[in-house]
Order: C-alpha cells, then sequence, then structure tokens
C-alpha cells in the first residue's frame, strides 16, 4: 500500500511539484544575490560570493540539499516522461491543439526539453564559475583588508565572448519557459482547488517566469553592451 | 396455454404487493451461490437486476452489445423520473401517480402492476440517492422536482438534462462494484442470439462474440432479458444504432408471447429528417411546447417562404385552434396526429414538407431572450448544432419520431413471460404503460423492475424449482447453437451473392413500417403492408450483399442478423394493428375516430392484452387474450378540447 | 462536397495498420460526420470491399460510443461535441480529412477506428461507486446537500467515459476520467466513508492499466465533449494527498483491485 501510494502517478508529481517549487526559491535566491552584478562596481557582488564562501559546512549541507533536490526533480522527471512515452506506443499521424480551455504550448509541450537544456547549462554554469580559476589563478580581490575571489572579473571576462552571451540567453529564455508552466503546474498536482486561485496562479506563473527570465538574462547582454561600449 | 394466468394476487389493490412478498419463497443464502442468473442487457432495467441480483448472492452473467455496460441506450433519457414522493406538498400520492398512468396509457394496462409502480417509485429515488446521483436540489439542500406532460403535479425528479445518464450510471457503478467482487461476470460485446430451452424451462443462451465472431454457450438457472424496446423497426427513431429487438424476438420465436406489438409511442417534438442519408432522429425536451407555438402556414404557397414574413393573419395555430384548453400542451400522441394531419393536407414546412413550426418568437416578446435562453439554452444550441438554424431568430422546425414501444414480452405479475425462468424487464416487456407512456416512466419502469420486483419475484421460482444439472454440453445447446450458426452462415453466403446493402434493407423497411404501421393506421395499408413484409424478406434473403466474414468484427453482418428480425416483427404489428380495431393510445385506426377526428377506443371488444404465440416460420401467429378488469377506476374518455 | 478521406485501416488487434486513402464524393454539408462514414461504407460494401469499422450508438452525444481522431483533435474541430455531433459544414470542399483511432496503449485497436475502453470499467470497477445495496434506504432529502454542492457534483459526473481526454492528452493519460468520478463521489455526503480507499485504488488502476502522467496540460479539458475541468484532476489530488496522509493499513486490508 505504502509502495503504491509512493510509485503511483499522482505522488510522482508531488514530487516534481516539491522538488520543482523549492528549486524556484532556489532561483529566486540567487537572482536576488546577482543583481549585484548589474552595479558597475564589483565589490557588492564579490562580498555576496564571499559571504556565500564563508558559510563553510552550512554551504556544502545546502549544496548537498540542492543537488539532492535536481537530481530527485530530474529523475523523476525522466521516469514520468518514460512512463508517458509508454502510455502511446503508435503515435498520431496529425495532432493538433483544440485550444479554448487547453495550456498545450511550448512551455508545457516541451518541459523535458527545456529541462534537459537547462540541465546541460547547469553543467557549464557550474564548472565556469563554481570550478572556475579562483584566487590561486590570480582571480583575487581586496576586500576590507582580506583576499577574496574576483568572481566578478570572471563574469565579466566570461560575458566579454558573444558566443557565451548567446548561451545563456538562450538558457534563460528556456528557464522562463520551463517556469511558465512549472510554477502553476505544481500547484494543480498539490491539488489546488479553488478555481478563483487556479486562474489567478496562471498568470502570476507568467509575470514570474517573465522577471525571473530577464532579471538573469540580462546580467549577461548588460555587461556585453556595457563593455563594447554601446550602453553607457 | 390458451389462458394466460397473470398471477396478480387477489385482495385489496393497495395490499397486493405487499400480501404477494410475504407469500413468495425464500431461497436460502447459502442456496443462493448455487444459482446462476443471465441477464441480457445492462439499460437501467437490466443493470439494476444484474447488481440487485448479485447482491442478494447469485450469480450473474451479464451481457451487452455495446463495449460497455454504460452506453445502453437509457443514457440519452433526458426529462426526468416520476415518483410520488409528495415533496412539492401538492396532493401527490401513490393513488394518484397510479392513477394517471393507468389513465395516460388509455385504459390498456395491468391495474396491479401499475399500483406497484407507483409503490416502489419512492423507494427508487432514495436508492438512487444513497448510490450518489445528483439530482437537481433547492438551495435549502432538498431534492427539486418540475412538472411533465399528463399530470397535474410535479412528481418529476431530474439531474439537469441527463437524468437517465446519471441514472444509469449510478445502476453501471451498482454492477461494477458488483463486478469487481465476481458476484458479476460481465460480458460486453456479446450479442445473444437464441435462447436454450431444457425441458421448456429457459436455461442458457448463445450469444456472439462480437469481436472474434465466435458462438459461445452459457448456462443459467434462469434468464432475463432487459434489452429494451424495438422503436429501430422504423430505421429512424430516437432510439440509439445498436438498439434492436432480436433477444426478444428469438424469445418469442422459442415460445414466449409477444404483447400489444402495435403501441408504439411517437414523440412529437424531434428535429426533422434533412435527408436521405439520415440515421437517426433527435429529441427535443417536450418541455419546449411550455412556450413554444406550433404552426403550419394557411396556404400551400406559403409552406417554402420565410417563416418570419409570414403575416401572423396566414398563420395556422393548429393545436390552439382545435383544443382550446390544452393548446400546444396536449399529450404526445395528440400533438403527433395533429402534425401528421396538417403535413398530409400539404401545409408543412421545410425541404421535404415533413415538418412544423415550433416559434419562440411570442415567447421571447414576453419574456426576453435571456429568460428563454436560461429556460432552453441547451436544447437551442443542440438545434442550432444538428440544423445549422438558430432557433432565437427562425422558428424551429420539428416532427413526430418514434420515441419508446409499449409493446414488448409477455409477463405476469412475476414479470415472468410464457416460458418457465425467462423473464422480461424494462422495456422489452409490455407492462405497466398501457397503450401511451407518461413522460418521466420510463426511468420508473426500468429501475422499478430491476431493483424492487425481480429480486424478490426470481427467488419465488429458483426455490420452487428443482434444477437438474445443466452444462453447455447438453444436446439443447448444440442444438441452439447449430441453428444460430446456419442463420449466420445463410447471412453470409446471400451476402457474398446479392446486390442490396444491409441498409437500403433497412431504409425500406423503416418507411414501409413508418408509413402503414406509424401514426395512423387503417386496414388497407396494413394488409399491404404484411405482404410487402414477406416480399422484403424474400428479397432479404436473397438479394442482400455483405462483405467480410463472420469470423471477425462485422457491424453489417449484426446489422444483417437485427434486420432480419425486425422484418418478421414488422409484420407482427401490423397483424396486432390490423385486428386491435379500436384507436387507443400510440394506436390510431382511422376507422375508429369520432366526428371531430379524435382516437375513438372501444371498451366493450378490446379491453384486453393482445399476446401473440409464435407458429412457426411463415404461420400466422395465435392470439391470445388477457383480459383487463379494472376494479378500481373507472374507464373515462380522454378528452383535451 | 468532395472530400479526401485518409483513414487508418487495421484488421485486428495483432495486424499492423495503415493509412488508406478514400474519396468521399456529393457529401452533404447537413451530414453528420458519421452519416458520411455511412455513406462512405454503403459505396465500399457495394464495390465488394470491406467497410470501415466505427463505433457509434445513440448519436446524439450522450452514450460516449463514438470518437475518433479528425485532423489530429479527437471528436473533431469542434469544442463541446462528440464525433457523431459533427456535422460535415465545419469542413470545406476539397478539404483532405485524416481519421485515426484514439491512441493509447491502455485502448488497445479491435479494428480500424475501434478501440477497446474496457480500462475505463476497470477503473470504476476499483472504486468508482457508493457501496450500497439495493433495498430501504433513508429518505432522499435526510441529508441535504446545497443546490451549489448538488450543481458541482453534476458537472463533475456529466463524463460520457469516451476516452477523448485519453485520445487528446499527449501523454496517453486518464486523469481526467478518474478525476471526473472522483470529484463528483467527493462533493456528495453519500460514500465519503469510502473515499480514501476509492481514490487510492482508482488511480492505482489507472496507472496499471498504461495510462500516461498527467502533466497538466489540459488538451482533455479542450477535447472533452462535456467540457470537464482539469480542475477536477486537482481534486483528485487533493483527496490522494488527503488519503495518503490518513493513510491506515489495517483498514485497508480487503481491497478489491489489483
Amino acid at each position: 500500500m505504502l509502495s503504491r501510494i509512493l510509485c503511483s502517478s499522482v505522488f510522482q508529481k508531488v514530487i516534481m511539484a516539491v522538488t520543482g517549487l523549492s528549486l524556484i526559491i532556489f532561483v529566486i535566491t540567487h537572482l536576488s544575490g546577482n543583481i549585484t552584478l548589474y552595479f558597475p562596481d564589483g565589490t557588492p557582488f564579490n562580498k555576496y560570493a564571499d559571504f556565500l564562501a564563508s558559510l563553510g559546512w552550512l554551504l556544502y549541507a545546502a549544496e548537498i540539499g540542492l543537488v539532492a533536490t535536481f537530481l530527485l526533480h530530474i529523475a523523476t522527471a525522466i521516469q514520468l516522461k518514460m512512463s508517458n512515452s509508454k502510455a502511446r506506443p503508435v503515435g498520431y499521424k496529425v495532432y493538433q491543439s483544440k485550444g479554448g480551455p487547453s495550456k498545450a504550448n511550448l512551455s508545457s509541450r516541451f518541459m523535458i526539453v527545456s529541462g534537459i537544456a537547462l540541465l546541460g547549462f547547469l553543467v557549464l554554469h557550474i564548472w565556469q564559475f563554481k570550478y572556475g580559476p579562483g584566487i590561486e589563478q590570480g582571480y583575487v580581490v581586496d576586500i576590507d583588508g582580506k583576499q577574496v575571489r574576483d568572481l566578478h572579473r570572471l563574469v565579466i571576462e566570461t560575458f566579454q565572448n558573444p558566443l557565451y552571451v548567446a548561451i545563456y540567453v538562450i538558457s534563460m529564455v528556456l528557464l522562463g519557459f520551463h517556469l511558465r508552466h512549472g510554477f502553476w503546474s505544481a500547484f494543480q498536482s498539490l491539488g489546488m482547488r479553488n478555481p478563483a486561485l487556479h486562474s489567478a496562479l496562471y498568470k502570476l506563473a507568467f509575470v514570474l517566469a517573465v522577471l525571473i527570465s530577464l532579471g538573469f538574462l540580462g546580467i549577461p547582454v548588460w555587461i556585453y553592451l556595457n563593455s563594447t561600449g554601446v550602453a553607457s | 396455454m390458451s389462458t394466460l394466468n397473470s398471477k396478480v394476487p387477489s385482495g385489496d389493490l393497495k395490499n397486493k404487493w405487499d400480501s404477494h412478498k410475504a407469500n413468495l419463497k425464500l431461497v436460502n443464502p447459502n442456496n443462493k451461490r448455487k444459482h446462476t442468473v443471465i441477464v441480457v442487457g445492462t439499460g437501467l432495467a437490466g443493470a439494476s437486476a444484474a447488481a440487485s441480483l448479485a447482491e442478494l448472492g447469485y450469480n450473474v452473467l451479464n451481457f451487452c452489445v455495446q463495449d460497455s455496460a454504460r452506453r445502453a441506450h437509457s443514457i440519452a433519457a433526458q426529462g426526468g423520473i416520476n415518483a410520488s414522493k409528495n415533496y412539492p406538498n401538492d396532493g401527490d400520492s401513490v393513488w394518484r401517480l397510479f392513477y394517471d398512468t393507468i389513465k395516460g396509457g388509455d385504459f390498456r394496462a395491468r391495474e396491479a402492476n401499475v399500483y406497484r409502480l407507483a409503490q416502489v417509485s419512492a423507494n427508487i429515488i432514495d436508492q438512487c440517492v444513497a448510490q450518489g446521483v445528483p439530482f437537481a436540489r433547492e438551495y435549502g439542500g432538498a431534492l427539486a422536482n418540475r412538472s411533465f406532460g399528463g399530470a397535474q403535479l410535479s412528481r418529476t425528479f431530474y439531474a439537469r438534462g441527463q437524468t437517465g445518464q446519471q441514472l444509469l450510471l449510478g445502476a453501471y457503478q451498482a454492477l461494477m462494484k458488483n463486478t469487481s467482487t465476481g458476484k458479476v461476470k460481465m460480458f460486453s460485446r456479446r450479442e445473444m442470439l437464441d435462447l436454450v430451452l431444457v425441458d421448456g424451462k429457459a436455461r442458457g443462451i448463445i450469444a456472439r462474440n462480437l469481436v472474434t465472431g465466435q458462438l459461445e454457450k452459457y448456462a443459467a438457472d434462469a434468464v432475463c432479458i432487459a434489452t429494451g424496446g424495438y422503436g429501430r423497426v422504423y430505421f429512424l427513431s430516437t432510439n440509439a444504432f445498436n438498439s434492436n429487438a432480436t433477444a426478444a424476438w428469438r424469445c418469442y420465436k422459442r415460445g414466449a408471447y409477444f404483447a400489444n406489438p402495435c403501441y408504439v409511442q411517437i414523440h412529437p417534438t424531434c428535429i426533422p429528417v434533412s435527408g436521405h442519408y439520415q440515421s437517426k432522429l433527435t429529441l427535443m425536451s417536450e418541455s419546449l411546447r411550455n412556450d413554444g407555438r406550433v404552426w403550419v402556414p394557411k396556404r400551400k404557397e406559403d409552406t417554402k417562404k420565410d417563416p418570419n414574413t409570414i403575416a401572423e393573419s396566414e398563420r395556422y395555430y393548429y393545436l390552439e385552434e382545435r383544443y382550446p384548453s390544452f393548446g400546444n400542451l396536449v399529450p404526445r400522441d395528440v400533438a403527433s396526429r395533429n402534425a401528421k394531419d396538417v403535413c398530409d393536407q400539404g401545409l408543412g414546412v421545410g425541404a421535404s414538407g415533413q415538418a412544423v413550426y415550433l416559434d419562440f418568437r411570442d415567447a421571447i416578446r414576453r419574456d426576453s431572450e435571456k429568460v428563454i435562453r436560461e429556460k432552453y439554452g441547451n436544447l437551442f444550441d443542440m438545434y442550432k448544432q444538428i440544423t445549422g438554424e438558430d432557433p432565437y431568430k427562425v422558428p424551429m422546425k420539428i416532427y413526430p419520431a418514434v420515441h419508446y414501444t409499449m409493446g414488448g414480452l409477455w409477463v405476469d405479475y412475476n414479470l415472468m413471460t410464457t416460458i418457465p425462468g425467462l423473464y422480461a424487464l424494462g422495456e422489452s416487456n409490455f407492462s405497466d404503460h398501457g397503450a401511451n407512456r407518461l413522460g418521466a416512466s420510463a426511468l420508473m419502469q426500468g429501475l422499478a423492475d430491476g431493483y424492487f420486483v425481480i429480486p424478490y419475484t426470481i427467488g419465488d421460482y429458483i426455490a420452487s424449482e428443482k434444477f437438474k444439472p445443466v452444462t453447455t454440453d447438453s444436446p439443447e445447446f448444440f442444438e441452439a447453437e447449430k441453428n444460430v450458426r446456419a442463420n449466420i452462415n445463410k447471412l453470409m453466403d446471400v451476402g457474398s451473392r446479392g446486390k442490396k446493402t444491409v441498409i437500403e434493407f433497412y431504409k425500406e423497411l423503416g418507411q414501409l413500417t413508418w408509413d402503414k404501421v406509424g401514426m395512423s393506421r387503417n386496414a388497407e395499408g396494413l394488409k399491404f403492408a404484411i405482404n410487402r413484409y414477406q416480399e422484403l424478406r424474400e428479397d432479404f434473403w436473397s438479394n442482400l450483399k455483405l462483405t467480410g466474414t463472420s469470423e471477425e468484427y462485422n457491424k453489417y453482418l449484426e446489422l444483417a442478423g437485427r434486420v432480419a428480425d425486425f422484418l418478421e416483427l414488422g409484420e407482427l404489428m401490423a397483424r396486432d394493428a390490423l385486428h386491435r380495431e379500436e384507436s387507443c393510445g400510440g394506436h390510431f385506426r382511422e376507422e375508429s375516430q369520432t366526428a371531430e377526428g379524435e382516437a375513438k377506443r372501444n371498451d366493450k371488444d378490446f379491453c384486453y392484452v393482445a399476446a401473440w404465440e409464435y407458429k412457426g416460420a411463415n404461420q400466422e401467429p395465435s392470439l391470445h387474450k388477457e383480459d383487463l378488469s379494472f376494479e378500481n377506476v373507472k374507464l373515462s374518455e380522454r378528452s383535451y378540447k | 462536397m468532395n472530400l479526401t478521406l485518409q483513414v487508418w485501416r487495421q484488421e485486428n488487434a495483432t495486424k499492423e495498420g495503415r493509412f488508406v486513402t478514400y474519396k468521399a464524393d456529393d457529401i452533404s454539408p447537413d451530414m453528420s460526420f458519421l452519416e458520411m462514414l455511412d455513406l462512405v461504407n454503403e459505396r465500399l460494401i457495394k464495390a465488394g470491399e470491406r467497410p470501415i469499422e466505427f463505433e457509434s450508438d445513440c448519436r446524439e452525444g450522450i452514450c460516449g460510443s463514438c470518437g475518433c481522431v479528425i485532423n489530429g483533435q479527437a471528436h473533431g474541430p469542434l469544442r463541446g461535441v462528440t464525433t457523431c455531433q459533427l456535422h460535415m459544414r465545419s469542413f470545406k470542399d476539397g478539404d483532405t480529412i485524416v481519421i485515426e483511432p484514439f491512441r493509447a496503449k491502455a485502448f488497445p485497436i479491435i479494428k480500424d477506428l475501434v478501440v477497446d475502453r474496457g480500462s475505463f470499467d476497470r477503473i470504476i470497477q476499483s472504486g468508482g461507486y457508493v457501496t450500497v445495496k439495493t433495498g430501504p434506504q433513508p429518505d432522499g432529502n435526510a441529508t441535504p446537500i446545497g443546490k451549489d454542492v448538488a450543481d458541482k457534483a453534476m458537472d463533475a459526473a456529466a463524463c460520457i467515459g469516451c476516452g477523448a481526454c485519453v485520445a487528446a492528452c499527449p501523454n496517453a493519460s486518464a486523469a481526467l476520467f478518474t478525476s471526473a468520478k472522483v470529484a463528483h463521489m467527493s462533493y456528495l455526503p453519500q460514500g465519503q466513508v469510502e473515499a480514501h480507499k476509492r481514490v487510492v485504488n482508482m488511480i492505482a488502476r489507472h496507472d496499471a492499466e498504461g495510462f500516461g502522467n498527467c502533466t497538466n496540460i489540459g488538451e482533455c479539458h479542450a477535447a472533452c465533449p462535456k467540457e470537464i475541468s482539469i480542475q477536477h484532476i486537482a481534486i483528485m489530488k487533493k483527496e490522494y494527498i488527503c488519503a495518503a496522509a490518513n493513510y491506515e493499513p489495517e483498514i485497508q486490508r480487503s481491497e478489491g483491485a489489483i
């Protein structure tokens, strides 16, 4: 009985919803820290990065939690996708949405695509910044008499490359698409039955997705434009 | 077996059912599980019977032709279900429901059966509420009622316009529950093609698996037929595409009497036929006549004109003129006959000339479009969907269509046919509606039979019989299977050489029945029809065209078997109509009408049930009469002037 | 009207299917879609060919028998109707119409456009009922049910079990069908004692039948001929989560399903 519940289609979507909402909270936190990259001065951002690094075991604990959440989200998604593919072994020759109340759109139909792309982005992002050059490679700055990693310089340098800017912009657009369906869908999966909330949350999801997406993708664009002198 | 024993218990009408129940023999719970009952059909009567019998402990084998029990045509009933609850405090009682039903049936039903129906009607509502049927409610939480044709009280319970659906799903769910415990074995996509008799008692059926085409044999201790009516003999009717009389007809050919086949109800408000390709007719609820006005143009020249351009003085509101006191609200049979009458005079409208207007112009002027939309919005939408015309702007076109058959297998008070162990429930029997059924009474009868009558009466039979063990290996099963196989092989054999498709025969049969055994009948036409049915049968059995094989899913082979039976049933209807030289309810004989052209009953000569016995292929059936005695009501003439 | 049909033909469950092209000439716009197929079949039979098998019964949109995917849309282009209520005036002269069966692992094809929807029956068998014997019941008015509640229950109970939700769902999930019954029962006081067992068993049966998972796309709602909302799916999920939270093994021993 217990295993039946845990393996059920409903419970798997509960896992997706809970992990997804947790990741949205992480993304919002991440964005609020990264807002400092819009400042011309690198100090606030480096201070913020140093603060995170100084958390020590707390950071590790948070990172383990985050990784676990990601893995659970991804593993469940893959499992759901596989069982969904099995549910229709022969596909349609023609398939089109009926519109109206349907929420079928690029966002909802291609969650797995945007999700996998974001996973690829995540690897690149972590490799570039978390495991990128640090104090030993000379990316160092003095803040209030303390030698800290100059992550700000790394960010600025990275986004001199238009290829990276493009990758980041595309990825953040995909994040927007992922959240546009994901945020609202999570509440539906958790059994939010109030019809008024239902449509309110669907609209809120759009606003949230646009804000988060623009907030993030603005950073590389801003840095790139600043460095090429288009923006003053 | 020349006299029919209706087994109606003696005593006061009010106590008959109670005293009968007290006298019925009981089956010990341990013994119930040793008995198997076959139920054919999963509509309101079949599903409720199968579920109730399984709960009692019998093993039930339940069959339906559709892919699921939930698709039976009871699902299409719109209006509601009557019950003598008297919730609105308007003076309803068992007696009043009984009286309205027996009067509505033009005094051609058995008093005791109808009284029992009225008695158990209240239990049906309680039962359905307990099952979770979402009946319409008042704001305070009490059950809501509305009024319906033929009654001066509000006693109809409803679930929007889908009452039949909700009641059927309630019974279906009860059936599914018993399927999950194994007490009911469900056989969907099976068509019963013969009844098996052992020692003169019903002991099993032969069914065709409609997916594989294989014939299957099933043995039991009793068989219940709940396969609905035979309205599809008209091809065009409001009945479902798969509705058929085959199971009942095969029982008739095995010796069960068929009663009152000429009683057919024609519903006045249906969407008219629009073309030769049409496969079925759609009912528009009777309630529309509360606000719509029925008319045709006064002059033949105007029948093709835009109705909105025809002046008030040029319109013939024939119901209002002919029946000043009831007007547009005359009962179904009267409204239908008058529509036919004006169309026969050449005043019919529409492309075919077979339609009359149902106009909401005045109601919209009086109450506003909004009010009308609230009342009938879904019906107007449905009309527009089918016809492509907007009934808020253009008057609806309507015409009568076959809707329900009051005739059916003859049954006694216990619902047993003349074959021991063979029962008939719901529309497939003849019992409760006489010559005309009132609105919202079909659902009541189906559920009454299934939930509250058969569970008691079948026990009496099972307790009193000595059942010799019968398996599907007994010679009677082989003989029946052989006959069925021969019939199918003959169809396929003819089908490989013939030229005319099943549908062509079906339409020809339907047109003949509609023209000659339809809304109004006369001796000449009926005699013509009897001959014509025989000719059609000959043509059918030599010129039918079929493709495919009998060993696979083959819808047209199924249809062919049903049409073959309808070709025989049509003749019996015509014979019954010919012999009944009176007009009553749905049966209107032109020879028997008053000076004003109204139906004239003949109680002296025809106050009986006509039960027909099969005498062999192409032999005349023999007639048995069950006299109807009315001890509690006075036979009166129906007048709606 | 003259039309070209591309129809999925499949002899039986085990044989492979393929698309066959037919000409459908002289079609009246007032015909229903099924009547158009009837006519094509008449011509096929006359020509000695096997007709296109499709399912239909009431032909007025309530029995749930009919249904195919027409140009990629379950029950065709209109909303709130079944295939039998679709009329040819929704198409244009010269159109090509692709007609496919409802496709899902849990709806195996029987022949051509006919599929086996027995899985729906089995989902209902696993709990979609109120356990009540036939016999004397409390008076229908003994338990008041507010009009709004009765109306909401009716919204959910309007499901006709046609399977369009499964056909339209990109994941072939039957969440809308299952939730319609769960939601109907959840509104009413009758059958509340079985509520937890009902929802857990019905969803277990849904999954075991091989239906996909609901990813809240809502295409089912758009395809549903009775326009049943996906809010019922949320209701089902809420019921399920409550049932799982209140899970008590000792009262769950006698399960019917699986």
